[in-house]
Parts: structure tokens; C-alpha cells; sequence
């Protein structure tokens, strides 16, 4: 969304007009009751930037005005930028100074009551503004495409623009696939996960205790277990919520993963970018076991390296491991450098697309479609040096017509041949994907968790205040927290909750 | 006659005092308790008729609920049963009801079924399960007697009108070419019976074959065809029909039901005593009271299973050829064997239940067994109270095909097959509730199908029947179906104590199913309770004054905060006859309903939340897809994954595909647009709450 947001705005004119254009009758946003919430989202991308701007939209946009900027609605002149202190309304702290926009429905992008900020583009800040938008009640970080999608059901985007929606959203949801995969990664996915884990199993007992009961094997010592569980898990996830600005340190920063099969001179690429020797390199294949991570700037745009070890089937464990470490990065990473060794090309020269085609497709992560794939991907042809220059000719020239392929760049660490075309490459793919603040965002994800985490921890008081009145409405609880951290950590069916439940007891009746 | 007539009708106003239900008065004169054999017991040659709008197959719960509701909405019914007499035969157990059992009973009657009050006419022992747990899971139960409601069942189908019944065998299902104007390869035309080989036409028809389907009967190492003890196997003819000639995907499932005790030959003093409810809580809103008297219940009684149990089940695995099978059968009501292989050690619940008021019968719950039948009478005696036990029928297996019913539309029509339609086992599903369900559904638009009107769907937000549809067709089954109340996403909504409100008022003025009496009384109770909702709001004070006003009232809110009287009557140990004596002249009048109030107090709240997320799920619902769509040349960005989903199930509203493995919010997207473009949705307000659907989807990442 926020790449359409961007390009949107830049097309400034011809959108509105189409704006104009949309069905009125559709334009009923302020009746329809899925819109009841108000989101918010960074909307500028996230590289080394001096300003960011963060959207809100929804009814209690004018809320947010008064207790972000301290400003009334009423009294703001719509459209016209402002400069404000921008507070924490818990603890009345100064964020920051900065701009603040105020456009009432419906002449706004969503057709909905909506808010800007314009802020300082440091992390701190940003995420500051973002966990204080998050603790008002009703507002809540904005899903992949939302904002877009308000504007679609506000009747402000005709047609042509919807048919892009699809793949917008597939886009989004990628991108936040992915760092969600990076971070459920870690220590915190597993917290969550086993959050989750037993949470299903709390339902699961609640669930069988109320279908099956009464004149079976369920006793009543079943639902004091859940109790406790309950209280044991709300106090956990609070305590998180608490010390959540000291959890678990986010890795921010466009992620890059450089892989490849052992020997290809990942390494020393790694060592390259870097300017200084990061990584032991050596001709022995299998030198980098573990993940080697470092942070670089490239032009201004942060960016996480991480060298991975060599790809090959091995019986040491050690390596293996590695090998596992290193799939599991390009799996969560934003664009990968897939590295090779020339000498490895096949010799006749019109097969080489296929070969690196094949190549990619062994190392890039199998199950989701390939083209997206292909699209984070930047091919490097190690050891250009070993080739004749009629070799290369060749091979560039078959190369520029392989249409299929990712941007390929034919170099060599070791005499710097074509290092200049390698930094002009991986730049441009740089420079995308920070337009999009949702990769490598951590600040974003954090919020969004936080909001889950918050409905999930009221879910559960729910429980509690209900279980001795009514066991429908506690289970209700149980159930509703269970979706909320089920955002985070994958959905669960009915079918799961019935799995336990015949798992664990003996139903015959 | 007239006088036959009018004595008849005193004895049984007597002991049968029914709501001044019109239709129930007029079948009350149809009654006859000690007849004993089927009225209307014709044979094809002196069968007038060769044309039917619709055609019942099997007559079971299913095909009954079936038959009586197609009559109902106005079509000319025909019910082929292969024996009149098994016409409304508890195969199984003799219960009725029971947790999210007694929803669907609820239901069913409030769409004008017959189970509800068939249960009520035969109930022998009524209890409500969940007492403690809510209203909103409470669980109606009732024990039957067996010959009760096997007769009550036989003469509300007798006295129904455009309602016939034929007992013969279906040799094959007759079909042609599909209306060119609908979707569909096939279209029935009618049956073609096994003696004589006449066939009788019909727009639509309802299969309701049970067990009976290629059905084979286990126990021990014998194996024979038949789908229920003592009755001629099912023909084979049909199953091919459905196979061969129709191109339906079947699968194989497994039952069993227990061995039958002399209830002379149990020591019940050495069992535990479980009494009904001392007053017993009718299935049907038609209903005020129990055909049995409170004081006439009888107990059912709960014994143990022991080691021995085990000893003798582990030892004769290798003569019980069911148990070595790996067919499905049900988790939830597993055979002893299952149970003692899959939880040894431990001890397992056995009920002991009575079979009806004069049966010297007992049926042992949690006992279904296909060990050869000497075998299963050293186990019975292994248990204290069994222990001189005598078996009249002994227990066994059952296995047969279904039909997987993810083929079938919300309407249950096969999607391929124009005017077929399938309810009961056939689809995959366990119990005489959920049977009774999909045949109630089945045969409602069987009957409008054949009047050319259009079918019409349940929403899974609105009823539990509309959730059962809802999973088979849309996710299909891989075991025995059984409901539960945790399959309901808005089970505080669909209450045991709302079902009429819920159904009956549509039944009436949009399905066609529902009787004027029946309509008028749901519309009466629905204006009373929300003339009584909005007297209460307007009644508020500060919680100090509610204390005075009521006495000793735990209210935790703070001395000044204003409550009205429907949200202090939220509060435990608040009931509406306090707030109504408190004021007496604007809701006394209302006393009749207390109960509901509290109820509906409850949950209110709850349920207004989730309003939200109801018209999200019915949005989804009403928005259809073709069923001819081809999804793989279908001209949008679909992955591979997600166009192989679509094709092999082919759901048939939006709302199904979201629900579908693998489904992404982006796809989802993409078919919205499609459908859009197609102009397959005529509704422009609809879709709006698709995009929420692919955003509840991707929160799944």
C-alpha cells in the first residue's frame, strides 16, 4: 500500500479526478461498519530519510489529533500543515516537533476522517509515534493494503486502479511474511509460538468441557487446569507487553542474504562490500559455517549483510547446520545475491540462461511461485578473472537476451573486474525496496504485535470475569485471544481444537 | 366415524395437552395409538400415480424430516421406503438431543420439522445437559421409547397432505440430459423399482440411504450386505447409479451400535441411578409439556467397564474383522474396542438406557461392539452389574459409502446432477439430529426446486443447520460428522432458546415450510420480548437506588452510575420476576417470558459485538460463485496452488473459497474483482466485506 500511497500521491492530478470520477453511491464509509477501527501506518520509506510521514485513518482520527498534537479538530484548518509538539498521551512525553495535517472526510485519500504526521525519520522517534498511536483505544496498526482498501469502498479508485489491488496486496503480504518469518525466527517466535500452543490447549479443554462433560470423563479438575493456564499465560503476555521497548533487539535495515554453493566466493564479496575482512576466507570449501551478519550503509540506505555457509550435501552436522541457517535466511530475506563460479558455466554458450535458471531454482525457496522469487534476486558470476575475454564477451552477450533472468553481473572479487556494475545493480534494488517502509521495519511489526498482544491479555480477563457466571461467554475469551495471537503466530481451525480434544480425553458417548 | 373420531380425540386431549396448535389438533385425529401396521402400506400395482414432483429414498430421519418438509412447501411427495414398518426407527440408540444435538432438534422444529415434537411424544426421560455451564451451550436431552416414536413419526406422515408413501427397493436412478439453462451435467428424471420394474417420474429427488449404501454388516469374522440387522440389503443398483453413471466421488465410513440386553437379567441395584430432570423441558416451541408425566420418567443407570473388559477385547482382536479395518469411523463414539485400544488402563463409562416404557430392553451406551457374539457375552458379564446378562440382538459393525460432499451446493443438490439431492449418512455425517437436519434442507428445496422456485441456503451466522451445510459442502469430511457447539463461531447467538426466533419467521414468509399457527406464535413471542427489551432499557437509576429498590443486589458498578433494568438484570442473582414485581405495571405482563429475558440479558451484549463479524460471514455467503467457472484459464493472477484448490472443490460462495487451505488474501481479491467484472453480482452493496475476509485471511501470516 504504501508504494501505491507514494506513487499515488505522485500522480497527484490525474488521481483525484478519477477520484471524482468514482460512484457516489459507494461512498458510504461512514455507515459501513467494517471501517469502524482507525489504522495507521508509516507511509514514507524507511532509509536514511529526514522526514517521515505516518498516516491515520478512521473516526477517531480527530482523537488522535487532540491527544497526539493537542490540537481540536473543530479549530484545525483542514489541509494546511502545522507545526506541533507531538506527545505521548500516556505519559505526556515530547516525541517530537513536527508537521501535522488535518483531512476531514470525505476529502481525504480514504474518504475517512484522516490525520498525517510529517516526524524526524530516526527509529527512535518513529517507533515512539507509532507505539503511541497504538495505545489509544480503536486505533490499530493498518493491515497490507488497508488504507487502499478504504479508498476502494470510499468509491475513490475506479476500476483499472482496483484490478492492481491483487497484486498489491500479495506484495504487502509478502513483504510482511517475510519479516514476520524473521523474527518468529528468533527467540520471541518461539515465546509466541509456545503462547500459542498453549492457548489451543486451554480452549481445546474449555471446548471439550463443554461438549462432552457431563456424562463422561471429564471432570471438573479439567477447567481449574485451564484456570490457571489462563492466568499463568496473562501474566506472561503482559509482562512482554511492559519490557516490550527492551525485548528482543530487531534486526532493522533492508535484509541481504549472499548464497550460493560452497567455494563460489561468497566471502570475499562479503568483504568487498564491507571494505575490510569480515569473514575468514580461504580456498577451502566449507570455510563459513555460521551466519556472518554486518551492517553497512550503501548510499545512505541501511542494509543487514549476512554471509551463510556454502550450499552442499554434507555429513558433518556442524556444516549442516550451517547449511539449514543459510536456506533459512534466503527464505526470510528482502533480495538475495546468489553467487557462482564461473568456471562452473556450462561450456556451450547458449546454455547458459538455463543452467543459471536451474541454479536459482535449487537455491531460492521452493513452494512459493519462482518469479516472485526471481524478482529479490541479484546473480553474481564470480571469477570473471578465470574466463578468457572472449569467454565473457560471449556470455554477456547471451546474457543481455536471457529475458527470464534476474539482473546477472559477470565479476570478480578478486581483481575487481566488474565491481562497478555489481554496486550500480545492487543499489537500484536498494533503493525499491527501502520505498517500502514495510520491509525490514521492525518498529512496524513490534506495533502490530503489540496491538495483538494488548486484545489478546483483554481477551483473557474475559475468561476470568465470566467463568463462574457463564462458561459459553469465557469460552468466548479463550476463543477471542486465541485469534488475536493467532494473527501473529497462523490461524487456528476448529478442527485443530477437536484434534486435541481427541487427543487428550477418551469421549464415548 | 364422527364418533370414533370425537372419543379419540377426548382420551387424547386428556393425557396430551398440546399448545392450541390448529395442524396438531387436526393429527390428533389421526392418531391410533394400537394400530399396528402402517396405514397407507400400497404396492406399485394399485399405485395411481407415476408422477411425483419429488421422490423420497429412505425413510429414516433424513427422509422423513425429507418427505414431511417437501410436502410442506407444497410439493406432490412421494417416500419409497424398502420396509413401511422401520419408517421413523431409532437404528441406535434410543435418545434424542443432547449438546449441540439439541440445537439442531431445536431447529428442526422450528422450521415445522417433526423430531421435536416426535421426541417429546416419546420422551421417556428429559434432561437438559450444560445446566451449569450458560444458556447459550445448554444441551436438550430426552430418552426415547422406541415404539412411540417410530408411531408418532408413521401417522404426522399419514396425515400429511400431497404426501404418499410406497414400500419397494430402487433398482436405479433414471436421468437425461441437463437443462441447458442451469449448471450441471445430469438431471434426474426419477426410479426405476426393483419388482416389476416400473418406474415412477419426478422433478427432483432426496436420497437418504443411510448405512444402506453397498452397506456391509460386521461381526466377528462374518461379513454380510445389509445396513441395519434384519432388513434386506440395500441394492447395489443405486450405488452404481451414483458412481458409474453420475461420476460422484464416494468414500467408505464405519459404525457399530451395541448388543441389546435383557433388562430382567441386569442387577441394577448394583449400578448408579441417574434420574431425569424433575421437570421435564419439551423439544418443540409448539409444546408445553412432556407426553410423560414428570413423576412417570424412568432412570437410566451408569456402570463401569473393568480389566476383564479389556482382557477380552485385546485377546479377540484377531477374530473381529471390523476392528482390523482401517475405515474411518467416529472419534466421539467409538466402539469398547477403539476405546480401550487407543486409552488402556483405564476405566470407561457404560449407560445403562431404556429402550421405552414396555421394553424389556436395555441398550448399553459406550458398548457398540463386532466381537463374535459369544465373545461379547463373556465381555458384558465382565462388568459388575452385567454379570448374568443376557444378549437379545447382539452388536455389530456397520461399513458403507458415502458420498463426499463437497459436491453438493449449500441447497444440498449434487452440483453436477440437476434436481438430486442427498441428506444423512449419505453425506458423510453421524446422528438422528444432524440427519434430520440435512433432510428437513434437503427436502425443503427438493419441493421448491420441483415448484420452480428458487433454492435457498442457511447462513452458518444464523443457524447451527446452516453451520453443518456449511462445513460438509464447503470442507468436506474425513470422519463420521458429528455437531458440536465449538464448530459454531456465534454459538452465543444460536441458542437452544432462540431457535424460533431465529427460523420460524423466515420459515413462514420466505421458505415456505413453516405453518401459520407456528408463524404466528414465533411472531407473537418475538414482539413481546422486544416489547419487554425496550421497557426494561427505558427503566434506569443509579445502582444506590436499584439496591433500595431490590433489596440486597450485587452490583459492583460504583453508587452513581446510572443502570438500566436490562443491564442490572446481566447480574447473577438478578431475575426478571424481581425487576417485574419491582414494577409491576410495565412488566408483569411480560412474566411468561422470564426466562428468555434473563437469556436474551446475558447476552446481549456479547452478541451485538459480534454483529460486525455475522455481516461480514453473510456477506461472504451471499456473494456466489459460478459453478462452471474454469479456474485454470480463468484471466487473472491465481498461483497454480490456489486455481488446483478451487477446481477441486469448487466452493460456491466467496465466503466458502476464504475458508478454503491455502486461500490468499490476494486471491480472494482477485475473485472478488472477477466476480464483479462478470456481473455476477447484481447487488452493487455487496463484497464490501470481502476485502475484510482477505485482511482476516493474511493475519494468519
Amino acid at each position: 500500500m504504501f508504494n501505491f500511497i507514494s506513487g499515488s500521491l505522485r500522480r497527484g492530478p490525474s488521481f483525484i479526478m478519477k477520484g471524482l470520477r468514482g460512484n457516489p453511491s459507494k461512498n458510504r464509509c461512514s455507515s459501513d461498519i467494517c471501517d469502524a477501527d482507525t489504522i495507521f501506518a508509516l507511509s514514507s520509506g524507511h532509509g536514511r530519510c529526514g522526514v517521515a510521514v505516518v498516516r491515520i485513518s478512521g473516526p477517531a482520527s480527530g482523537l488522535v489529533l487532540s491527544s497526539l498534537a493537542g490540537r481540536t479538530h473543530s479549530r484545525t484548518v483542514p489541509r494546511t500543515a502545522r507545526l506541533c509538539n507531538i506527545i505521548d498521551p500516556r505519559s505526556q512525553e515530547l516525541l517530537d516537533r513536527g508537521l501535522v495535517l488535518w483531512f476531514p472526510g470525505p476529502r481525504s485519500f480514504t474518504g475517512e476522517d484522516s490525520v498525517e504526521f510529517h516526524i524526524h525519520g530516526g527509529p527512535a522517534v518513529i517507533s515512539g509515534v507509532l507505539q503511541a498511536l497504538g495505545s489509544l483505544p480503536g486505533v490499530r496498526p493498518a493491515e497490507a493494503g488497508e488504507f487502499t482498501r478504504r479508498a476502494f469502498h470510499a468509491g475513490k479508485l475506479d476500476l483499472t486502479e482496483v484490478e492492481g489491488l491483487g497484486d498489491l496486496i500479495h506484495a504487502e503480504t509478502e513483504a510482511q511474511r517475510r519479516q514476520a518469518l524473521r523474527q518468529m525466527a528468533g527467540d520471541l517466535g518461539q515465546l509466541y509460538h509456545g503462547w500459542s500452543q498453549r492457548l489451543i490447549r486451554c480452549l481445546a479443554h474449555v471446548e471439550a468441557y463443554i461438549d462432552f462433560s457431563e456424562d463422561e470423563l471429564i471432570e471438573d479438575g479439567v477447567l481449574n487446569q485451564v484456570d490457571s493456564s489462563v492466568s499463568q499465560l496473562q501474566k506472561e503476555v503482559e509482562r512482554h507487553l511492559q519490557d516490550g521497548r527492551r525485548g528482543e533487539r530487531l534486526r532493522g535495515g533492508v535484509q541481504v542474504v549472499i548464497a550460493g554453493k560452497t567455494n563460489a566466493g561468497k566471502s570475499s564479496l562479503l568483504n568487498i562490500l564491507c571494505q575490510r575482512p569480515v569473514a575468514i576466507v580461504s580456498p577451502v570449501a566449507g570455510t563459513t559455517r555460521d551466519v556472518v551478519e554486518t551492517h553497512l550503509d550503501i548510499r545512505g540506505f541501511p542494509v543487514l549483510l549476512s554471509d551463510t555457509a556454502g550450499l552442499r550435501d554434507t555429513l558433518d552436522s556442524v556444516e549442516r547446520e550451517g547449511v539449514r541457517r543459510a536456506m533459512e535466511r534466503v527464505e526470510q530475506a528482502d533480495l538475495t545475491l546468489a553467487v557462482l563460479d564461473s568456471t562452473h558455466l556450462p561450456k556451450a554458450h547458449q546454455g547458459v540462461p538455463h543452467f543459471l535458471l536451474g541454479h536459482l531454482r535449487t537455491l531460492l525457496p521452493g513452494g512459493e511461485d519462482l518469479e516472485a522469487a526471481l524478482r529479490r534476486c541479484l546473480l553474481v558470476i564470480n571469477k570473471s578473472d578465470l574466463l578468457t575475454d572472449e569467454q565473457v564477451a560471449k556470455i554477456q552477450t547471451v546474457l543481455s537476451q536471457a529475458e527470464e533472468l534476474p539482473p546477472v553481473c559477470l565479476m570478480s572479487c578478486h581483481t575487481g573486474h566488474g565491481l562497478d556494475d555489481f554496486m550500480e545493480a545492487l543499489l537500484k534494488q536498494v533503493k525499491t525496496l527501502c520505498g517500502d517502509p514495510l520491509s525490514g521495519s521492525p518498529s512496524l511489526t513490534q506495533a502490530r504485535h503489540r496491538a495483538h498482544l494488548q486484545r489478546c491479555v483483554q481477551a483473557l480477563a474475559q475468561y476470568h470475569r465470566y467463568r463462574d457466571l457463564d462458561l459459553a461467554l469465557a469460552a468466548e475469551g479463550v476463543r477471542l485471544a486465541l485469534t488475536s495471537l493467532g494473527r501473529i503466530t497462523g490461524k487456528v481451525g476448529p478442527e485443530e481444537i477437536l484434534d486435541v480434544i481427541f487427543r487428550d480425553f477418551c469421549i464415548g458417548k | 366415524m364422527a364418533v370414533v373420531v370425537s372419543l379419540l380425540q377426548h382420551r387424547l386431549l386428556q393425557e396430551w395437552e398440546f399448545h392450541t396448535d390448529c395442524l396438531m389438533l387436526l393429527r390428533k385425529l389421526f392418531w391410533r395409538p394400537n394400530h399396528p401396521q402402517f396405514p397407507i402400506c400400497r404396492t406399485v400395482c394399485d399405485f395411481p400415480l407415476k408422477k411425483y414432483d419429488v421422490i423420497v429414498v429412505g425413510g429414516g430421519h433424513a427422509g422423513t424430516e425429507a418427505a414431511a418438509a417437501a410436502a410442506r412447501v407444497g410439493a406432490k411427495t412421494l417416500l419409497v421406503t424398502q420396509k413401511i414398518q422401520t419408517i421413523g426407527a431409532l437404528s441406535c440408540n434410543p435418545s434424542l438431543g443432547g449438546v449441540g444435538k439439541g440445537q439442531l432438534v431445536r431447529e428442526v422444529d422450528s422450521l415445522d420439522g417433526l423430531c421435536g415434537r416426535a421426541g417429546d411424544w416419546a420422551g421417556v426421560h428429559f434432561s437438559i445437559l450444560n445446566r451449569s455451564k450458560g444458556p447459550a451451550v445448554w444441551g436438550p436431552r430426552a430418552q426415547l421409547d422406541r415404539e412411540l416414536y417410530r408411531q408418532f413419526i408413521q401417522t404426522e406422515l399419514h396425515a400429511m397432505p400431497r404426501l404418499t408413501v410406497l414400500e419397494g427397493s430402487v433398482e436405479e436412478l433414471l436421468v437425461s440430459e441437463p437443462n441447458p439453462d442451469q449448471p450441471g451435467q445430469h438431471r434426474v428424471t426419477g426410479i426405476r423399482i426393483v419388482d416389476g420394474g416400473q418406474t415412477i417420474s419426478s422433478s427432483s429427488m432426496v436420497l437418504t440411504t443411510g448405512t444402506f449404501l453397498s452397506g456391509s454388516l460386521f461381526m466377528g469374522q462374518t461379513t454380510s450386505p445389509g445396513g441395519r440387522i434384519g432388513d434386506p440389503p440395500s441394492c447395489v443398483g443405486l450405488s452404481h447409479s451414483l458412481r458409474e453413471k453420475l461420476g460422484l466421488r464416494t468414500g467408505r465410513l464405519r459404525t457399530g451400535t451395541p448388543p441389546r440386553i435383557i433388562k430382567a437379567t441386569v442387577q441394577l441395584s448394583l449400578a448408579q441411578i441417574n434420574a431425569p430432570d424433575k421437570q421435564p423441558t419439551p423439544f418443540s416451541y409448539l409444546n408445553k409439556h412432556t407426553r410423560c408425566k414428570p413423576e412417570e420418567q424412568l432412570p437410566c443407570y451408569l456402570t463401569h467397564t473393568t480389566p476383564g473388559v479389556e482382557r477380552i477385547v485385546m485377546e479377540s482382536l484377531h477374530l473381529n474383522t471390523h476392528i482390523q479395518q482401517d475405515t474411518k469411523g467416529p472419534r466421539y463414539c467409538p466402539s469398547i474396542e477403539s476405546r480401550v485400544l487407543r486409552f488402556p488402563g483405564r476405566s470407561h463409562q457404560v449407560w445403562l438406557e431404556p429402550e421405552g416404557l414396555t421394553s424389556d430392553l436395555l441398550y448399553p451406551q459406550g458398548l457398540s461392539m463386532t466381537l463374535p457374539p459369544d465373545l461379547q457375552l463373556r465381555l458384558l458379564r465382565e462388568i459388575p452389574a452385567l454379570q448374568r446378562a443376557e444378549i437379545q440382538i447382539p452388536g455389530y459393525g456397520v461399513q458403507y459409502d458415502f458420498v463426499c460432499p463437497t459436491q453438493l451446493s449449500p441447497s444440498l443438490q449434487v452440483k453436477r446432477v440437476q434436481g438430486l439431492f442427498l441428506a444423512g449418512q449419505i453425506n458423510g455425517t453421524t446422528g438422528y439430529e444432524e440427519a434430520a437436519a440435512q433432510g428437513l434442507w434437503a427436502g425443503v428445496n427438493a419441493g421448491r426446486t420441483a415448484l420452480s422456485l428458487p433454492a435457498l441456503s442457511l447462513s452458518r451466522t444464523q443457524s447451527y443447520i446452516g453451520v453443518l451445510i456449511d462445513d460438509l459442502v464447503g470442507r468436506g469430511v474425513t470422519e463420521p460428522y458429528r455437531m458440536f457447539t465449538s464448530r459454531a463461531e456465534f454459538r452465543t447467538a444460536l441458542r437452544p432458546d432462540n431457535a424460533d426466533l431465529r427460523l420460524s419467521p423466515r420459515g413462514f414468509e420466505e421458505i415456505g415450510c413453516v405453518s401459520e399457527c407456528r408463524y404466528e406464535e414465533a411472531v407473537r413471542v418475538r414482539d413481546a420480548l422486544r416489547d419487554a427489551l425496550t421497557a426494561m432499557k427505558s427503566i434506569s437509576m443509579s445502582s444506590t437506588r436499584w439496591r433500595e429498590k431490590l433489596g440486597d443486589v450485587n452490583v459492583s458498578e460504583s453508587k452513581s452510575t446510572m443502570l438500566s433494568a436490562l443491564e442490572l438484570l446481566q447480574y447473577n442473582g438478578v431475575t426478571f420476576e424481581m425487576l417485574a414485581s419491582a414494577f409491576p405495571e410495565c412488566l408483569s405482563k411480560h412474566l411468561e417470558f422470564s426466562q428468555r429475558l434473563k437469556i436474551e440479558a446475558i447476552y446481549r451484549p456479547h452478541c451485538e459485538r459480534q454483529v460486525r463479524e455475522m455481516e461480514r460471514i453473510r456477506e461472504e455467503e451471499s456473494l456466489s460463485l459460478p459453478l462452471d467457472i474454469d479456474y485454470f484459464s480463468l484471466p487473472v493472477s491465481l498461483s497454480r496452488e490456489v486455481r488446483e484448490v478451487l477446481d477441486h472443490v469448487r466452493p460456491h460462495t466467496l465466503g466458502a473459497a476464504t475458508r478454503l487451505r491455502g486461500m490468499t488474501p490476494a486471491a480472494i481479491v482477485q475473485l472478488l474483482n472477477y466476480v464483479r467484472k462478470t456481473g455476477q453480482d447484481r447487488h452493487g452493496k455487496r463484497g464490501k466485506h470481502i476485502e475484510m475476509a482477505a485482511l482476516e485471511k493474511e493475519g494468519g501470516i
